[in-house]
């Protein structure tokens, strides 16, 4: 595309109102980036045309603006993506103006809209615009600080504002299976995870959503990695991240941080069956060894502070139940020997130590 | 699968969609729609799509904007056209709707919603309060505004969903709640004030806390003075806890010490922006107290915790930087004065600082605590000095009337050792005296009672006469000053309390008024020269004389008191009432036995000095005192319990349970009983056990009764004596007096009221009277004083006359004992004997005093022991009764001389033959051993000239 034509299509656009021009810019946006063959200058065009006629961040001199969008505007333009988005059959094309709309330097400034984009997609609810979140959190990465920042939105919305919502959240594992693993997957990354006492942990209906999900549903922490996602041509697809090491960390620390709920053993058991239900491929992607060890530090820092034994003892025996499934089904992956090493370093329990020989025989 | 759920979820799918379509249609307003069913999809997409929340909050706010503005507009027109303007119906069911949704959404689950409705709610307030400041004739007064958005129903509900979520979330979450709060407050100010007031008197403590520190860091930042007193932070920070002050006083006051307290910990960790805010926290106090009369008062209240002299001490060093927030040195001072001037309550605190300040001691010669002194009595001088200016020009000045309230604390500084301390609190009496007579009276009263040195008593006296005292008030100068009133109201509350028992101890109160008095009358108090105490103890004298009597306590002061008065005053003789002369009648004769019962002290002999004092000059000036003070005196020696001071055998105490009573049987007899049965109860006794005894229980020791006599007589003599004006050589006493006395005596111990009179009658006629004889016989000798008493009315003669019947009764029973008394008991002596001879000596010796039997007649006491019974029978019979009969015992017979003497001439009055021939041949027939009397009676007799 020509300068000039590039000079007009802004002008176009800008003789049209907002949301109108959001509208059209959209579909502008699809036609310069999902082409065939895309050039460098098309993609500078369409993040120009983003930033100018939807989400209204600069003017048309390429200034920023100094108000952003009011709540009701916003909200409109909500719709108008969510419509758009729900619109699109062509996932590829869809994935490809997702990303670009959510990802990259301006990733941090669109968060706001893309967490309301998601969560309206969660209510209505919409499995296309959740597929490709879904892909764009698998293209970030599932435990990157954005997807983390993402689910915290999405628990915030659905599980602290809306219990009520809880049946929607239900079956969202139906609607969009690779969403919802990936989401699981940034979920656990947001508790168990600091040296603070006064940390958040899980509310009672996200634990009980989370164990229900995985109970009915053996595979599906492994959903993400089953579909390959639609991506835009050239793109490099990025292994999905399970959920699986997370969640493990949540049900060995919870007994330390004396979170004693009944739920987190219903979750070490379905975590366990979800563990022996993964097929078995070559090489192993599952589980990743160093994912898995995250929770080696805070075992040792309880150690340290010599808290109730019984509750170290729990966490060590789930862990080790854990280790030593995943061992058997050969899912892991990673440097594997670390693991093993770190193990030894542990307090002494008897089943670990069971693991552990077990594992040097196999060698 | 997937397909599967798409088709399930159609539906509802749908719906949402489409219900956010019709939303952001409706709320962009881009359709028309009916506002109530707007919001109703509004709420509905709020419960189920939380990601538009943002948006859904935006559109209520416009919801409450827009009824915000219907409500001031309708008020605008109201003011405008005076017609009331129908209110939005849709306005109300809208925000009603909104409210119950969002409270049920706070109340389900206030962790998640509280925080954000509340901040929304805050915020959307704040632009209301501004966008409307200044419209309606809104003042910029306070509590109008609260009142005017607490009338609109938008901001009401805003207001009442913002509480609900700060109670929800006060335990869990304080500091964020009121950070939004105040930033709100800030961003809005002084527009939000009215919130964060009414937030605040939900949650005092809290918001005072946050609302200080955050004026604190504000005036911080001040440069001049001029900024820091208008600032318009200070001013809503002001604003704020002025209208919190009301109610929550406490909070308040706890808050500025607290914060007080955190200003004196200087710590060395403390960030820099940390050590200005304690150093500009006085300042700080100073300013808010300067700006705020309620906060001022409710610091006051506690200025007692709040500073002490330590405090001061380490305050001291920051004053330079102090001086900086106000400009100088002298506007701080300026400030500082003003402040205390105003302070309506618990002045008396900051006084009492400022004089710790001045009193501190110290030892080392510390250059800081001396001009901390210094100082502190600069600003009492001025402070005073100011007191004194307001109070000269009629001004009324705030610090006065928080005196008034804490009067017992002046009163405290008022006994204090301290002169700077008892001066500063006399002056404050004055102040307050000034306006306010009935302070001054109660101050004054105080004063009075408690006062125990010199000192204090004259700055009582100061205070009296001082210059600012207007003593011409009614009705004070009506009841002859303050003082007046002050004793008054003493002696009033004394009488009232005695009757409950529960007095206070007066004795200082009388010390202090003997005192006052002698400085009076020594009359070298020059401020005394108006004799205000005089006045005022003549003005209650009624009262003073009252409670004199039914003292017993002071009775010794008082009557100093009394008798330094010099009362009855010869000036106002005519004007003492009739009631204070009784009273003091009685009084007196009351201390009179007081001081008789009191052991030997120079007390007593004091005392009865001043009883005959008074006694002379209260009889002399009045006659009906004269009659009731002698009546008093006698009814009392004889007859009361006080009669055993003077000897008497009191036989009203029988052991009543042992003993039967000839009262008791004759009561148990009714008319049933025959009177001939025989009783064997007697008045002398009950046959078998002998004579009744008597019991004597307090025998006094002989000296002690002749003490108590000689006293009696004293002052019977002090009640008989005549007025000073009258020059009377040689008789000291009035005779009527002394005839009211015999009267008296006649009237007391004689039973009957017939046969009375002067004439003794025949001999035998005595039968007829011989019970009567022996009862007048029998008091003289249960009540031995009465041989006193008769030989004090024979030496005024004639005074005795009156006496005649005493006389004629004690010898005929004498004449009837002699007769009846064998001669076998002459020979051993026996007590019988002896009584009878020592009453009859006693009775002639009367009556030859009395000059009723002229010589040698006279004489007969010293005959009679050496003569026999019957001997003696003849000469009472032949001798004295006759010539007793025969010469009436009428003051007739006495002839008055120049002197006003009266007196018989013994040579004149010489009895004929027929009276003395008995006793003539019975001496002769014992010339033996009556040779010598003989010739002095009969040989030896002085001639007339």
């Amino acid at each position: 595309m020509s300068a000039a034509s590039e000079v007009n299509l802004k002008q176009t656009l800008r003789k049209l109102e907002f949301p109108l021009c959001a509208k059209e810019a959209l579909n502008k946006i699809g036609e310069l980036i999902c082409g065939r063959i895309t050039s460098i200058k098309n993609m500078d065009l369409a993040l120009d045309l983003m930033s100018e006629f939807i989400f209204c961040e600069v003017d048309r001199r390429g200034n920023k603006r100094s108000s952003p969008l009011s709540a009701l505007l916003e909200l409109q333009l909500l719709e108008i993506l969510f419509e758009h988005f729900n619109g699109l059959t062509n996932e590829a094309a869809r994935n490809t103006v997702f990303l670009s709309l959510f990802s990259g330097t301006t990733a941090l400034q669109r968060a706001g809209i893309l967490s309301k984009l998601v969560s309206l997609a969660i209510g209505i609810p919409s499995p296309a615009i959740l597929t490709s979140a879904s892909t764009w959190m698998q293209q970030l990465g599932c435990t990157s600080a954005h997807s983390c920042k993402l689910a915290q939105a999405i628990v915030h919305d659905y599980f602290h504002l809306v219990p009520s919502a809880a049946d929607r959240m239900k079956i969202l594992p139906d609607v969009a299976p690779q969403f919802t693993a990936n989401f699981l997957t940034a979920v656990a990354e947001n508790y168990f995870n600091s040296k603070k006492k006064d940390q958040p942990y899980p509310s009672e209906s996200l634990l009980q959503t989370i164990t229900q999900w995985i109970s009915q549903n053996a595979h599906l922490c492994i959903a993400a990695q089953q579909k390959q996602a639609a991506l835009p041509p050239g793109a490099i697809a990025m292994e999905a991240t399970t959920a699986i090491a997370g969640l493990i960390r949540w049900c060995t620390l919870a007994p330390m941080y004396e979170q004693d709920s009944q739920l987190y053993s219903h979750l070490h058991l379905a975590l366990l069956n979800s563990i022996l239900e993964i097929p078995h491929t070559t090489p192993p992607k599952a589980i990743c060894a160093q994912h898995l060890a995250t929770s080696l530090r805070f075992i040792l820092l309880y150690s340290n502070k010599t808290g109730k034994q019984s509750n170290l003892q729990l966490a060590l025996d789930r862990f080790a139940q854990a280790v030593q499934v995943a061992l058997s089904t050969k899912c892991v992956y990673g440097k594997i020997d670390d693991l093993i090493h770190q193990l030894q370093q542990l307090p002494f329990n008897k089943l670990m130590s069971i693991v552990i020989n077990t594992h040097k025989e196999c060698k | 699968m997937l397909s599967h759920t798409t088709v399930i979820r159609n539906a509802p799918q749908q719906d949402l969609i489409n219900e956010l379509h019709t939303f952001i249609k409706g709320a962009l307003k881009l359709e028309r729609c009916n506002p109530l069913d707007l919001t109703k999809t509004a709420l509905r997409l709020l419960k189920n799509i939380p990601a538009a929340r943002a948006a859904l909050f935006e559109y209520f706010s416009n919801v409450f904007g827009a009824a915000a503005t219907n409500y001031i507009q309708a008020i605008e027109t109201e003011i405008k056209t005076g017609e009331l303007p129908s209110h939005s119906e849709t306005d109300e069911a809208v925000v009603t709707e909104i409210h119950s949704v969002l409270v049920g959404f706070i109340a389900d689950n206030p962790t998640a919603w509280a925080p954000i409705v509340s901040t929304w709610s805050l915020e959307l307030l704040g632009e209301i309060s501004t966008k409307f400041a200044g419209r309606a004739h809104l003042s910029t007064n306070l509590n109008e505004t609260l009142q005017l958005w607490m009338n609109c129903r938008a901001t009401k509900i805003l207001v009442d969903i913002n509480t609900k979520c700060l109670s929800s979330l006060m335990h869990s979450d304080t500091e964020t709640c009121i950070n939004a709060l105040l930033e709100t407050s800030i961003k809005h100010s002084p527009n939000f004030d009215w919130v964060v007031a009414h937030v605040g008197s939900c949650f005092p403590h809290t918001v005072i806390t946050r609302v200080l520190s955050v004026g604190l860091k504000d005036f911080c930042q001040i440069k001049s003075y001029e900024q820091g007193s208008n600032s318009p932070k200070l001013r809503s920070v002001v604003g704020i806890l002025g209208h919190l002050a009301g109610s929550h006083s406490n909070d308040i006051r706890s808050a500025i010490l607290e914060m007080f307290l955190w200003s004196l910990q200087q710590e060395n960790q403390d960030v820099d922006a940390t050590k200005l805010q304690k150093k500009a926290t006085v300042p700080f106090i100073l300013q808010l107290a300067f700006l705020s009369s309620t906060l001022f008062s409710s610091v006051c209240n506690d200025m007692k915790r709040i500073l002490s002299v330590d405090i001061i001490y380490k305050l001291c060093p920051f004053v330079e930087d102090w001086c900086k927030y106000f400009g100088s040195n002298e506007i701080l001072e300026d400030l500082l004065l003003t402040l205390i001037a105003s302070c309506d309550n618990g002045g008396i605190q900051i006084i009492n600082v400022l004089l710790d300040c001045i009193t501190v001691e110290h030892h080392l010669n510390d250059p800081l605590i001396q001009s901390i002194k210094e100082k502190s009595l600069e600003i009492l001088q001025n402070v005073v000095y100011r007191v004194d200016e307001s109070v000269r020009t009629d001004k009324n000045i705030e610090l006065l009337t928080s005196f008034a309230h804490d009067l017992d604390e002046v009163h405290k500084n008022l006994l204090s050792l301290v002169e700077v301390r008892s001066q500063t609190a006399a002056q404050i009496v004055v102040f307050l005296g000034h306006g306010n007579p009935s302070l001054l009276v109660r101050s004054l009263s105080f004063l009075f009672q408690n006062s125990q040195t010199s000192q204090h008593l004259s700055l009582l006296v100061k205070i009296l006469t001082h210059e600012l005292i207007n003593k011409t008030v009614w009705p004070y100068v009506d009841k002859s000053g303050y003082f007046s009133v002050v004793l008054e109201q003493i002696l009033s509350k004394n009488i009232e309390a005695q009757v409950n028992k529960n007095g206070d101890n007066l004795t200082q109160m009388w010390n202090n008024l003997l005192t006052l008095l002698k400085w009076e009358k020594s009359g070298r108090v020059s401020l005394l020269n108006s004799q205000i105490v005089t006045k005022a103890i003549l003005t209650n004298l009624t009262h003073f004389t009252a409670v004199f009597g039914n003292e017993t306590l002071h009775v010794h002061v008082m009557s100093n008191i009394l008798t330094d008065l010099d009362i009855p005053v010869s000036s106002n003789m005519d004007n003492l009432p009739a009631e204070v002369i009784l009273n003091l009648t009685q009084a007196t004769v009351n201390y009179f036995f007081i001081c008789c019962h009191e052991e030997g002290t120079s007390q007593k002999a004091k005392g009865f000095e001043r009883i005959n004092r008074l006694l002379r000059r209260l009889c002399t000036h009045s006659k009906v005192a004269r009659v009731l003070a002698l009546r008093e005196l006698l009814e009392r020696a004889l007859f009361r319990k006080d009669n055993v001071l003077f000897g008497a055998k009191n036989n009203g105490t029988f052991d009543e349970s042992s003993e039967k009573l000839l009262l008791k049987q004759n009561k148990k007899i009714n008319k049933t009983i025959p009177l001939t049965k025989h009783s064997s109860v007697f008045n002398g006794g009950i046959i078998g056990t002998g004579k009744r005894k008597l019991h004597c229980l307090n025998d006094l020791p002989p000296e002690v009764v002749a003490a108590n006599t000689s006293e009696l007589v004293n002052a019977i003599k002090s009640c008989c004596s005549l007025s000073e004006e009258l020059e009377m050589k040689f008789c000291d006493l009035s005779l009527d007096s002394v005839t009211l006395v015999s009267l008296l005596l006649v009237q007391f111990v004689s039973p009957d009221v017939m046969y009375n009179g002067l004439p003794w009658p025949d001999e035998e006629f005595s039968k007829v009277t011989i019970e009567r004889d022996l009862f007048i016989r029998r008091m003289f000798t249960n009540v031995p004083v009465l041989w006193d008493l008769l030989s004090f009315v024979a030496v005024y003669r004639p005074a005795l006359c009156y006496c005649s019947v005493l006389m004629r009764a004690l010898t005929a029973t004498l004449i009837h004992q002699w007769k009846s008394t064998g001669e076998q008991s002459k020979s051993n002596f026996t007590d019988n004997y002896k009584s009878l001879m020592t009453t009859t000596v006693k009775v002639i010796d009367v009556m030859a005093l009395g000059q009723l039997l002229p010589p040698p007649l006279c004489s007969i006491r010293d005959v009679l022991p050496n003569l026999k019974c019957f001997e003696i029978v003849a000469i009472l019979k032949d001798c004295i009764w006759t010539y007793m009969r025969d010469h009436i015992p009428s003051p007739a017979l006495f002839v008055g001389d120049a002197n006003g003497i009266h007196w018989r001439d013994p040579t004149s009055s010489r009895p004929a033959e027929v009276y003395t021939n008995t006793l003539r041949i019975i001496m002769q027939r014992n010339i033996d051993t009556l040779g010598h009397m003989y010739a002095q009676m009969f040989i030896n007799i002085p001639k007339l000239e």
